[in-house]
């Protein structure tokens, strides 16, 4: 597959279509991924295909120029298509280059079960529903379902939906709702009290790098109501009350673009479960909407349309 | 010299006597992430599992937000007044890459002027290290000049050989700590010998290397050079990641709050990252991503170097192991050019 | 070039706490344009309102409690005392709230920061000063400094412009100086008004038209970026050498002491090596983000 990744992007680059490619590489650390963005035919063999390459790069399309081609998976496609619909890149901007995702390897997950840090794990290999480690020269086995990343589990769409070219075969969704949830489900088994403050503890910790609002392809805007003195919405200050209500307020601005990439809880350095607040938001814009997003390039942005009947005889 | 010893078994002995005096901060996992806190009393285990922090040591003077002057709206005027602080705290685990980046910020917050805040927790905190016996892959403090088993800047450093722990004392502060006959005992010449064996053994583990020789004139060289910069720039994301979780990284942010008649004037973190770090109303220098990492580049190894004489950085290695897209500063500079430093060495 | 020593730094700390504004009351606000006001204030403290000193070019953080701090140049000279003015451009948070202040009212000050025009090396040369729209502010605490100690200093030329008549500033001080014989002043409009007098045109261009002699001289330029920009190369082109070009630069700035880190220009902090310098620092600065 990444043969053809390569050749694809290098088809692209040569025939003049696009002047940057954007995509994965080998990262400087084991197990992670880095962004490749280059227009450089010489550095296109430096793309990969990984159970590590995490990064959304659809945040690079973000008021980028020229034309591009990017590598996406199916989470990545809908934030393109996101970004599309908000009129923040044009369809005719980008070649996605679609790669069906059969989903990613969470190393928080497997440092928890092996007890190990990343760098003491010599090797992972995922091989169907299995994820083979190497620990001290020996082998372990583990379900590939204990090892993914929560959001990869309740995946819908592994397959990207809007695509140019198709590296590979689609790949059929894991799907597995109630696992990837279960933290969500026990959060909402807890007393209101209990809840409030278990949160507010969570945002004791926010330390407000905002690499949660930077990883995002949803938040696209080019001054956050955070940075703003007038009006002063929240206080820069890493308080816990101005944390929650940052990702309160950020959670809402994102509602029916964010595609659950997961990528804003495993950059946080604090690891604030921020996903049971964006998982939590995309199932609620399901419910109330029948929305998701990213699916429709000529769909208005959910937020910013509505239909008549929502009036509901208030406007008459 | 590392003249005294002490069996782990025993730690929690000494931990306990220092309770009693000093707010005490060990090594904690909390939410799966290394930090420091209080220590409960209990729990001396962090001695085996616990390689480095996610939030450096910087937090304990230089916390995320802090109240600098308290106001409140009276009849005939405004009242200022300022919060005291400054308890008596012991922070015991830190590594030698972060005891040196306490040292460098110490200068930044005592020359020409002396920031209050800042001292009235320095100078209320005895720093205690403890050898780095389990290096990262992302650490590279050995290319910065520092050794894992390095006594500079500390009142007294452990080494872990084994079942016991190595004490060299440093300080008097850091002597008067270890008032307990009974537990901690002379260290015996083999003892000695395996801590002095430790300092090639543990440089070795750090195999990420970078050469910093003549950094600061090389990035002097290619500061205009903006191919050079955007290239480097192109990744990343902007976020504040590198900056607030570098031990030496210092900026801050000075904001007030107010209701009613009541408020404070606060300084929080600020990172040279974001946009708005240097937005005035009317332009921004620094408008344009690539100029945003250069800064943050060159402030650490071209213009901090320039006005305190050390390099600004101890790799320690946070930036790398946590950025959100593997931005890796030894590798930008690495890509940073040789040949012009010969020639305007000439 | 003169920078000013430690210990004159530290002599107006409010309780050894570097962080900590004096309180000041505002005792006489000019709406000099729509978006400038000038206010005058002088320290709570009385001992202060008799001791404090500084040098022209220094400036001061100004605090609206509850609001934030902001870098303001103080714009009167040190040899008229009693009060302290400065110019407030209402661009922002902290300066519109300065706006709606009225007289009486308590803010804080912190200061004098910075170093200071280089008097000595401007004593008795030809003076050339450069202003643009607030510009003036920082210019006119030098030039009524040297107007005051007359005989110190050659001849004296005033060239300033706005972008119109109405963005004048100190226009009481442009009357003064007009009237002065001593002083030769033009004033300048970008465009030409009904009832305007003065010359029109922008500031680069009236100094070229004007042509002052660079010898024996030096020039203070203050103004927008853009403005101190164009007037580098007319000011070279009539013979000034770099040493002989003086300006202020401006950068967001926090702490206003060298510490909080953002105003740095290479590892010069403008808020301590600064504000004021001269044209050839500005050509050997590493950075060109200012």
């Amino acid at each position: 597959m990444e043969k053809e990744l390569r050749k694809q992007a290098n088809r692209l680059l040569e025939e003049g279509t696009v002047d940057c490619i954007i995509g994965h590489a080998q990262g400087s650390l084991k197990f992670t991924t880095t962004p490749l963005i280059t227009g450089d035919k010489t550095e296109i063999s430096n793309l990969i295909i990984s159970p590590f390459m995490h990064n959304n790069l659809a945040n690079y399309l973000i008021r980028r120029h020229g034309k591009t081609g990017i590598v996406a998976k199916g989470c990545d496609s809908r934030s393109i298509v996101s970004l599309i619909q908000d009129k923040q890149v044009s369809r005719d901007a980008v070649v996605i280059i679609g790669v069906p995702c059969s989903g990613l390897v969470d190393m928080a997950k497997l440092e928890s079960l092996t007890g190990k840090v990343r760098d003491q794990i010599e090797a992972v290999t995922v091989a169907g529903d299995k994820v083979s480690v190497k620990l001290n020269g020996k082998k372990k086995e583990y379900p590939a379902r204990q090892v993914l990343f929560d959001h990869c589990l309740g995946c819908e769409f592994p397959t990207p939906q809007e695509y140019d070219c198709l590296i590979g075969e689609p790949v059929a969704a894991i799907n597995d709702t109630e696992l990837s949830s279960k933290k969500i489900a026990d959060i909402k088994k807890m007393a209101p009290q209990d809840r409030w403050a278990f949160w507010q503890k969570q945002f004791s910790r926010c330390i407000r790098c905002y690499a949660c609002r930077e990883v995002c392809p949803a938040c696209f805007c080019e001054r956050c109501f955070a940075e703003e003195s007038q009006p002063h919405w929240i206080s820069p200050v890493p308080q816990w009350q101005d944390n929650l209500v940052f990702q309160v307020i950020r959670t809402i601005h994102v509602a029916g673009r964010c595609s659950d990439c997961g990528e804003c809880e495993r950059v946080c350095p604090q690891h604030i479960p921020l996903r049971l607040l964006s998982r939590e938001m995309y199932d609620l814009i399901d419910e109330m909407f029948h929305y998701k997003s990213g699916m429709d390039k000529n769909a208005p942005p959910l937020m910013t349309a509505y239909e008549m009947v929502e009036a509901e005889g208030l406007i008459r | 010299m590392n003249s005294k010893k002490i069996n782990k078994k025993d730690l929690k002995k000494l931990l306990d006597t220092w309770r009693r005096d000093f707010n005490l901060i060990v090594p904690v996992l909390e939410n799966e992430v290394i930090t420091m806190d209080v220590w409960d009393g209990k729990d001396t285990a962090f001695i085996d599992w616990y390689r480095n922090t996610v939030v450096p040591p910087k937090a304990n003077f230089l916390p995320p937000g802090e109240k600098m002057i308290s106001f409140e709206k009276k009849k005939d005027g405004i009242v200022l007044e300022i919060p005291r602080n400054g308890q008596r705290q012991i922070i015991f685990g830190v590594r030698p890459c972060d005891a040196r980046s306490i040292a460098i910020i110490d200068d930044v917050f005592t020359e020409t002027y002396e920031d209050t805040y800042y001292l009235s927790r320095r100078n209320n905190t005895i720093v205690i290290g403890l050898s780095c016996n389990s290096p990262y892959d992302s650490c590279f403090c050995t290319s910065l000049n520092i050794n894992p088993v390095e006594s500079a800047h500390v009142d007294l450093l452990f080494t872990d050989i084994g079942d016991d722990l190595l004490i060299e004392e440093i300080t008097e502060r850091g002597k008067g700590l270890l008032n307990m006959p009974d537990t901690i005992k002379k260290a015996t010449k083999a003892d000695t010998e395996k801590g002095q064996a430790l300092k090639d053994s543990l440089a070795a583990k750090v195999t990420k290397q970078v050469n910093v020789k003549d950094m600061e004139h090389r990035l002097q060289a290619c500061f205009n050079d903006r191919e050079f910069w955007e290239k480097a720039a192109a990744k990343c994301i902007g976020c504040g990641i590198c900056t607030f979780l570098c031990p030496t990284c210092f900026c801050f942010d000075i904001n007030d709050e107010m209701l009613k008649k009541q408020g404070a004037r606060y300084r929080s973190w600020d990172s040279c990252s974001f946009k708005a770090y240097t937005r005035m109303p009317m332009e921004n220098p620094r408008e344009e991503r690539w100029r945003r990492v250069r800064q943050k580049v060159c402030h650490k190894y071209q213009f901090l170097p320039a006005n305190l004489g050390v390099t600004a950085c101890t790799g320690c290695g946070r930036c790398i192991r946590l950025c959100p897209v593997n931005w890796d500063i030894t590798q930008v500079l690495a890509g940073v050019p040789q040949k012009e430093a010969a020639r305007s060495a000439k | 070039m003169t920078v000013t020593q430690i210990s004159q730094r530290k002599k107006y700390l409010a309780q050894d706490n570097v962080y900590l504004p004096h309180i000041v009351v505002v005792e006489k606000i000019i709406e000099e344009t729509p978006s400038v006001r000038t206010l005058h204030f002088h320290f709570k403290d009385d001992t202060l309102n008799r001791e404090f000193t500084f040098d022209p070019g220094q400036f001061a953080e100004l605090s609206v409690f509850g609001v934030g701090e902001a870098t303001f140049c103080i714009s009167n000279s040190p040899t008229r005392q009693g009060h302290l003015e400065c110019g407030i451009n209402r661009v922002g948070l902290v300066t519109n709230a300065l706006h709606r202040l009225g007289t009486g009212a308590e803010i804080g000050f912190r200061g004098p920061y910075g170093n200071s025009f280089p008097l000595d090396d401007m004593r008795g040369k030809d003076l050339v000063f450069v202003g643009g729209g607030i510009g003036l502010a920082p210019l006119r605490s030098l030039i009524w400094n040297v107007i005051d100690n007359r005989d110190k200093y050659g001849a004296i030329a005033i060239i300033y412009g706005a972008r119109s008549a109405a963005d004048l500033c100190f226009k009481y001080d442009l009357d003064s100086w007009k009237n002065d014989k001593t002083v030769n002043t033009a004033v300048t409009i970008d465009r030409n008004e009904s009832g305007w007098q003065g010359k029109v045109g922008f500031v680069p261009a009236v100094l070229g038209e004007m042509a002052p002699s660079a010898r024996n001289a030096m020039a203070v330029v203050c103004g927008p970026p853009v403005m101190i920009r164009n007037t580098f190369p007319v000011l070279e082109k009539l013979g000034f050498a770099p040493e002989q070009i003086v300006t202020t630069l401006e950068k967001k700035m926090k702490c206003g002491i060298g510490k909080c880190g953002r105003c740095n220009i290479g590892n010069l902090y403008v808020c301590r090596d600064g504000p004021v310098f001269t044209y050839a620092q500005i050509k050997n600065f590493i950075s060109d983000e200012y």
